[in-house]
């Protein structure tokens, strides 16, 4: 018990230290899919035929194929093939965000098919262009209304991230796993490894519920 | 609002991203598997060490060039020696014609035995483990574990295998009951012994030869390797090392 004690009061600081590779791959991950996903779900739900069967293939394309399956596929082989040398982190970002941009784009989806055709339809009848439509009007509210949703995708990525020590990035995962094969403390190391991940998942939630709060628009629910 | 989280957002992602490896002329990286003591491991301030390490380390000082060392997944080891994310693989690494085919080999300079590791209190002897029904572990890609499953039904044997991610992590299932015994080179099962309540029970396969792997290009990088490999263990601090980890 005092061994496993020492082993983990030293052990905390280098896990600490994995925190940061985490950040940067999720949050990297999370715009990434942003990014990508906002147009995706416009595609899907404004565009014309060919646009929703090429947004549908990506989709279930990244939704069929498991993260880890995805990692080893694209970090050794498809990267490598098209002379695209990248970091571990690097190529988990992107891995992970194409990944997450179909999801988001689901998410996002949902909420722009969530307003009513009427906004649509005023805004056409002001002489809004479509695209105007969907920038200043429908995408405003869709976007505060996938909070909730995005939150969700906050969580999930940041337990996806752990997948990444199979690259070779030393993040949080991996730098257990380091001390657990020296130390042999595996079922310590792993208890702190999760109450980390808990403390990251739970602070990011709240603050996501903060800016839910911040931008929330009158008249939706219960405000 | 908006605007101001998503410059900050993109600075901090593209500072982040900035880490792709360089491999300038005289810098290499060594990739190891970092969960292999005592030839690879991490230690407590979070550097890489081990007798390979610090081998690799010594010959870089002698022979003239960089090194750094990069833990990467076994599995993934090879491909990330062709992918050249790696340039080469000092890392307790068993000579094997099969890997052979894919990449070079150093002259050997490490042998090990392979051991079975269980249950210090266990009575269990080769004859029952390889031919009494029991539950074996051994890790993923590695001779051991291919040579007791080539040999299972060429001999008649009777026992279950069961593939682990790392040596330390058989151990932890001969511990918790989930495996009879756990077969590994012998140093690590030394390692293992010194730490946990487990003992090395017999030996078993054949000897295996450690090298180091480069790609089949570098003809260059293979020569200087095996001549700073002579040169190591011509020198005092190849004893010193053998008597630091105990390989």
């Amino acid at each position: 018990m005092q061994h496993t004690l020492e082993v983990l009061i030293e052990a905390v600081p280098f896990l600490l230290g994995g925190v940061g590779t985490t950040l940067v791959i999720v949050v990297g991950g999370m715009l990434l899919g942003l990014v990508l996903g906002v147009p995706l779900a416009v595609g899907q739900v404004y565009g014309s035929a060919p646009v929703r069967r090429a947004v549908g293939l990506y989709v279930w394309f990244f939704r069929g194929i498991p993260i880890l399956v995805l990692l080893f596929l694209f970090y050794y082989g498809l990267f490598h093939l098209i002379g695209l040398n990248l970091s571990a982190v690097s190529a988990a970002v992107l891995v992970l965000g194409m990944t997450s941009a179909a999801y988001q784009s689901q998410i996002f989806r949902g909420s722009i098919l969530s307003l009513s055709l009427g906004q649509f339809r005023a805004a056409s009848a002001l002489g809004m262009s479509d695209a105007q439509a969907i920038w200043a009007i429908i995408l405003p509210q869709a976007l505060r209304l996938s909070l909730p949703g995005w939150s969700n995708e906050y969580s999930i990525m940041l337990k996806d991230s752990a997948l990444v020590f199979v690259l070779g990035a030393t993040e949080i995962m991996a730098r257990t796993h380091f001390v657990a094969s020296r130390e042999y403390q595996h079922m310590p190391l792993y208890i702190t490894a999760a109450l980390l991940y808990f403390l990251l998942t739970w602070a990011g939630v709240r603050a996501l519920r903060a800016l839910e709060s911040r931008v929330a628009i009158r008249g939706y629910g219960r405000t | 609002m908006f605007k101001k989280i998503s410059v900050i957002a993109s600075v901090a992602v593209t500072l982040g991203l900035m880490q792709a490896p360089a491999t300038a002329a005289d810098k290499f990286v060594n990739g190891i598997d970092a969960n292999f003591p005592p030839f690879a491991y991490v230690d407590k301030a979070g550097k890489p060490g081990g007798f390979d390490v610090d081998s690799v380390d010594w010959i870089a000082k002698r022979m003239g060039f960089e090194v750094s060392h990069q833990p990467v997944d076994w599995d993934g080891i090879i491909p990330s020696l062709l992918a050249k994310k790696i340039d080469f693989i000092c890392s307790g690494m068993s000579i094997t014609e099969e890997r052979a085919k894919r990449v070079n080999f150093t002259d050997a300079y490490w042998e090990v035995k392979n051991v079975f590791v269980v249950k210090a209190d266990s009575g269990l002897t080769e004859d029952d483990l390889l031919k009494g029904g029991k539950r074996i572990g051994v890790q993923q890609g590695t001779p051991e574990g291919d040579w007791l499953r080539d040999n299972k039904d060429k001999n008649g044997w009777n026992f279950t295998l069961r593939y682990y991610d790392s040596s330390p992590m058989a151990v932890e299932d001969v511990l918790n009951g989930r495996i009879d015994a756990a077969g590994m080179n012998d140093a690590p099962a030394k390692d293992a012994a010194s730490k946990k309540p487990v003992k090395v029970a017999a030996t078993f396969g054949k000897i295996d030869t450690f090298g180091c792997a480069v790609r089949k290009e570098d003809t260059a990088l293979l020569k200087t390797l095996n001549d700073g490999y002579k040169a190591l263990m011509a020198d005092t601090f190849w004893q010193g090392l053998i008597e630091k980890y105990e390989p």
